[in-house]
């Protein structure tokens, strides 16, 4: 026997001093102590020490990182398998092992055993069911027998407290986990299948096969109230009927080389991360504005565009702050949010400013383009003096009349957008008309932003510019009439 | 102990230390032979009472040495023990007599441990593979959400583990991170909630990589736990909170409340974190960045609160002149030979250990307080009044500020970028011209606490504060600033 898994003096036990340097703070006759002693042999037996993480929890075992030379994590009450993921997402050739109690694993972290069994990604997973809770004082555990007396169930475990849990039948549901066994520790035929059943549990993660998860049916002398042989036997005689051992489920033949989990190494080559922010946004778009268009606003343009959510205007928005900051100007976007924007109104503030945009949202805006009545209604009357109001006169018959100098501008976007062949494309219209009414840039620079933003989409851009022109053509014939 | 299963050389035979043995008696019935019996001895260093080994009949089975649950207990002796003269052997009934007599003979072995076996390895002193930082060269702005610029700011920080749980109003990040991740070969994990995110944190953390999280209020409560830990096991990790409203569900408006959780309720114990406020897309790339720094820089968690409208609004993004390739610092569990000697753990069982891993975290702390205050000042030399405000907020004060000079006012605008610590420092020397303070928040009074407590502790006492409060999603608007602060400025004429 070798025990290199082991470390040579036990150096986080009571600083190592005297016996406790080679032995461990676990009762007499405690099953925590074999299980350690297979783990390690195991992970000695399969020369995988160098690269194991064993992430222990809370309960009894909380010290396994007293024990074992590897990698060692710590971790919260119950979480031990998600932190065993995270590592093994941070380092796909590490081999982790998630140790755990039945407080642990089947109480209070039974969120992230079910999640981290059913995602599959090879880890192992012990679990010591040994039926009470040993570190806070022999309390019920979800795997106390009923009638067992407890701390907790002075008068035995009745139905009101719940049943067993039965950990290794649930998890062998899922489709996640390849191999899923209960052992037990009592009598040298069990010994050696808990043995033999955690390095399996170990080899499949090394071979990438995936998730393992082993129970162990053990003993906790101190809490039963017995000496270790009549603990073996209680196991033996309690347990086993309500927790059957055997194989619950093994898959890990019918794994192939295609399922297995692939180690990854994360890529930083400098171009590759560069074309994926960018997206395409790469290429330069020419400047075709003469300067801010003051004419609206002498440093800050604000806007607001309304209507029923599906309706645009958050894209429309958003090529607006698009064009903006290609023309070297500071802009800004945003969406009203929320349940009431989904089918109810949804509205966008958008911001251009010459140098910096300060405040970014738009109670009163230079331009409001209302795609809807309720929108009209609402936004309308924050318009500022002198600003201009754009709405879908083919939804709004009858529009209110507004104060302060207000302009009121109104072009059947939807009409337009049907006559096009796309409904949804009235907000494409919509800016039509904002660029023939406010000048506020040049055309060519909302052309330009609608290309970009279809770069992706090409077969689309003839369209949009179509709905483009119709929506200045709106606006300069109405202007003529 | 009966040293006389040195001579069989064949076949290892159980051997057994007393004070190793606890005298469970697992051992005992595993035995066919009944070589294993009760002890009656009281062993006076351990105070229980070991097993009596008789191995005449022993056939080395070795059943015994896999019922006994201590690592140094009942063992196989591999040892070739032929060096040894035998009748030294004789007098060997304890380890420590086992380690004098390896000592007299000259043998080899430093460590007593090594009676069980050849070692695979040994461990080495962890070195830490150092970062390296790459140009990156991209002159054109981009035009990003909030949410999208803080991905991408992680993404250039070298950050390629990603977790999380969705929740409005902060899944584009994720979304972002979901989308770009796996196509550079790293890790957007969902997972099962906020809980097991925080956890999933902690284990990459652990291993010594940047991660992190895109979450909003709710979700950040139940992060608060694993932040403890993570505090106090001293992980690097970056928590975007982008905050809405509550307390409960609330809704998914824009809030500033979960100030208080960040700078002053980390989960239990004596817990700090740096807490960065942004308040623009251009800061939500450049401090996500400088907060993956400090994480590293300090082995402790950083936040970055932003705000609903912060992460949805899009805005004009500069990108960096260089992109990081993180190395793996040398405290990390990372899962090789050259970090195999650490730990990651929250865990001292001695009140003085503990204490003194308190006095060495809140020396950092009071070193994160030194070095890192940060804030933004606009027109605040000789202001008259100050407005105080962070996040989105801050910027309707910016315009508020601007207003109130081309009205003649003497405002200023003071934007803690950093809340915890709280940049008292560049506050203090700006409070001798200011008469007043006018605080602009979304929430009940959380910045005014943070500021009042700062200068509290800095033995300075504040000019009289006025508030412009805002709840629910309802944030404060520019005009409203404009107006509290000529009514101020009225009353105090
Ligand atoms: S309390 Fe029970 S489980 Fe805990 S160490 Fe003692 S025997 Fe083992
Ligand atoms: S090795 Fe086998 S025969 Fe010998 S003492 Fe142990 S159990 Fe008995
Ligand atoms: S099993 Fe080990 S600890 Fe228990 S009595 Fe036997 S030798 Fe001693």
């Amino acid at each position: 026997m070798s025990v290199s898994a082991f470390y040579q003096r036990f150096e986080r036990h009571a600083k190592g001093l005297g016996i406790k340097g080679h032995s461990t703070h676990y009762c007499p006759g405690c099953g925590h102590g074999l299980v350690h002693k297979y783990l390690g042999e195991s992970i000695d037996e399969l020369g995988v020490q160098d690269r194991t993480i064993a992430v222990s929890p809370v309960g009894c075992s909380v010290f396994l990182y007293y024990y074992m030379d590897v990698g060692n994590t710590q971790s919260a009450h119950g979480r031990a398998p998600v932190v065993a993921l995270g590592h093994k997402l941070a380092n796909p050739e590490s081999v982790v092992i998630s140790y755990q109690g039945d407080g642990d694993l089947a109480s209070i972290g039974l969120a992230e055993t079910f999640h981290a069994a059913q995602v599959g990604m090879p880890i192992t997973v012990i679990f010591i069911n040994n039926a009470i809770y040993g570190m806070t004082g022999g309390q019920m555990a979800p795997t106390t027998l009923l009638g067992q007396e407890t701390a907790t169930t002075p008068r035995g475990r009745d139905r009101t407290a719940g049943l067993p849990m039965r950990m290794a039948e649930l998890i062998a549901q899922l489709d996640g986990p390849v191999y899923v066994e209960r052992v037990a520790l009592f009598g040298a035929k069990q010994r050696e299948k808990a043995k033999k059943a955690i390095k399996k549990a170990v080899r499949l993660q090394v071979e990438n096969k995936g998730y393992s998860f082993v129970e162990v049916l053990s003993e906790c002398p101190t809490h039963l109230k017995m000496t270790p042989p009549e603990a073996e036997e209680w196991v033996k005689e309690n347990m086993v009927p309500i927790f059957p051992l055997g194989v619950m489920k093994d898959v890990s033949d019918s794994i192939t080389s295609e399922m297995e989990f692939k180690p990854f190494t994360p890529s930083f080559e400098v171009e590759k991360v560069r074309d994926l922010i960018l997206e395409g946004a790469e290429e330069k778009v020419p400047r075709h504005a003469a300067a801010f268009p003051e004419h609206i606003a002498k440093e800050d343009v604000s806007l607001k565009l309304a209507g029923a959510g599906g309706d645009g205007a958050q894209t429309a928005a958003l090529l607006l702050t698009r064009m903006a900051i290609n023309e070297g100007l500071d802009s800004t976007h945003i969406p009203s949010y929320g349940p009431e924007s989904r089918g109810g109104t949804s509205y966008a503030d958008v911001h251009i400013a010459r140098q910096e945009v300060l405040s970014p949202a738009s109670p009163q805006p230079n331009i409001l383009v209302a795609f809807n009545a309720p929108s009209l209604v609402k936004f309308g009357p924050n318009v500022a003096p002198d600003g201009i109001i754009i709405y879908d006169s083919s939804v709004i018959a009858d529009p209110p009349s507004i104060n302060g100098n207000v302009k009121m501008y109104g072009v059947p976007f939807t009409e337009i957008a049907v006559k096009i062949g796309r409904r949804v494309i009235k907000n494409v219209v919509a800016l039509g008309a904002l660029q023939a009414v406010t000048e506020l840039f040049p055309e060519e620079t909302f052309l330009e932003a609608i290309r970009q933003a279809l770069a992706a989409k090409c077969a689309m851009i003839p369209m949009n510019e179509e709905a483009f022109r119709w929506g200045r053509k709106a606006v300069l014939e109405g202007m003529e009439d | 102990m009966d040293p006389k299963v040195a001579k069989l050389k064949e076949k290892p035979k159980p051997f057994l230390f007393p004070e190793f043995c606890k005298g469970c008696g697992r051992c005992i019935g595993s035995c066919r032979f009944g070589c294993i019996t009760e002890g009656t001895e009281i062993n006076p260093e351990t105070g229980l009472i070991p097993v009596v080994l008789d191995l005449e009949k022993c056939s080395g089975c070795g059943l015994c040495a896999s019922a006994c649950p201590e690592p140094f207990g009942l063992f196989m002796r591999v040892v070739d023990v032929e060096e040894i003269a035998k009748e030294d052997l004789e007098g060997v009934h304890t380890f420590q007599e086992m380690v004098e007599l390896f000592d007299k003979a000259d043998f080899e072995l430093t460590d007593p441990s090594e009676l069980f076996g050849p070692r695979e390895t040994e461990a080495p002193e962890p070195e830490p593979i150092p970062d390296q930082w790459i140009p990156f060269s991209h002159d054109e702005p981009l035009v990003l959400k909030g949410n999208y610029a803080s991905a991408v700011g992680a993404i250039l920080a070298g950050c390629r583990h990603v977790y999380g749980y969705p929740i409005t109003p902060s899944t584009e990040g994720a979304e972002l991170m979901a989308k770009l991740q796996p196509l550079m070969d790293g890790v957007f994990f969902q997972a099962v909630s906020e809980v097991a995110t925080v956890n999933m944190m902690y284990g990459t953390g652990g291993a010594g990589l940047p991660c992190m999280t895109f979450t909003s209020s709710p979700g950040f409560s139940l992060m608060l736990e694993g932040i403890s830990y993570m505090v106090g096991a001293e992980l690097p990790a970056v928590f975007v909170n982008i905050m809405r409203g509550g307390p409960g569900l609330g809704n998914i408006g824009p809030e500033q409340a979960d100030l208080k959780l960040a700078c002053r309720g980390l989960g239990h114990g004596n817990s700090h974190a740096i807490v960065i406020t942004p308040s623009t897309p251009q800061e939500m790339l450049d401090l996500t960045m400088l907060a993956f720094e400090l994480a590293f820089k300090y082995r402790n968690p950083v936040i970055i609160l932003g705000d609903g409208y912060l992460g949805q609004m899009t805005g004009r993004v500069n990108l960096p002149d260089k992109m990081k390739k993180p190395g793996i610092p040398e405290w990390a569990v990372y899962g090789d030979l050259s970090h195999r000697r650490n730990l990651i753990c929250s865990i001292a069982l001695s009140e003085a250990d503990l204490e003194r891993h308190n006095i060495h975290l809140n020396a950092k702390y009071a070193e994160m307080a030194a070095n890192e205050q940060r804030a933004d000042l606009f027109h605040t030399d000789d202001a008259d009044v100050l407005v105080v405000a962070a996040t989105t907020p801050a910027r309707m004060a910016k315009g508020a500020v601007q207003e109130l000079r081309n009205q003649g006012i003497k405002a200023g605008l003071f934007r803690p970028i950093t809340v915890w610590p709280f940049p008292v420092d560049l506050l203090k020397p700006l409070l001798e011209g200011a008469r007043r303070i006018v605080m602009v928040e979304a929430s009940n009074g959380q910045l005014e606490d943070e500021l009042r407590l700062a200068l509290s502790k800095e033995g300075v006492h504040p000019p009289p504060i006025q508030h412009v409060r805002h709840f629910g999603g309802v944030l404060p608007q520019q005009e409203e600033i404009v107006e509290a602060v000529r009514k101020g400025e009225e009353a105090a004429k």
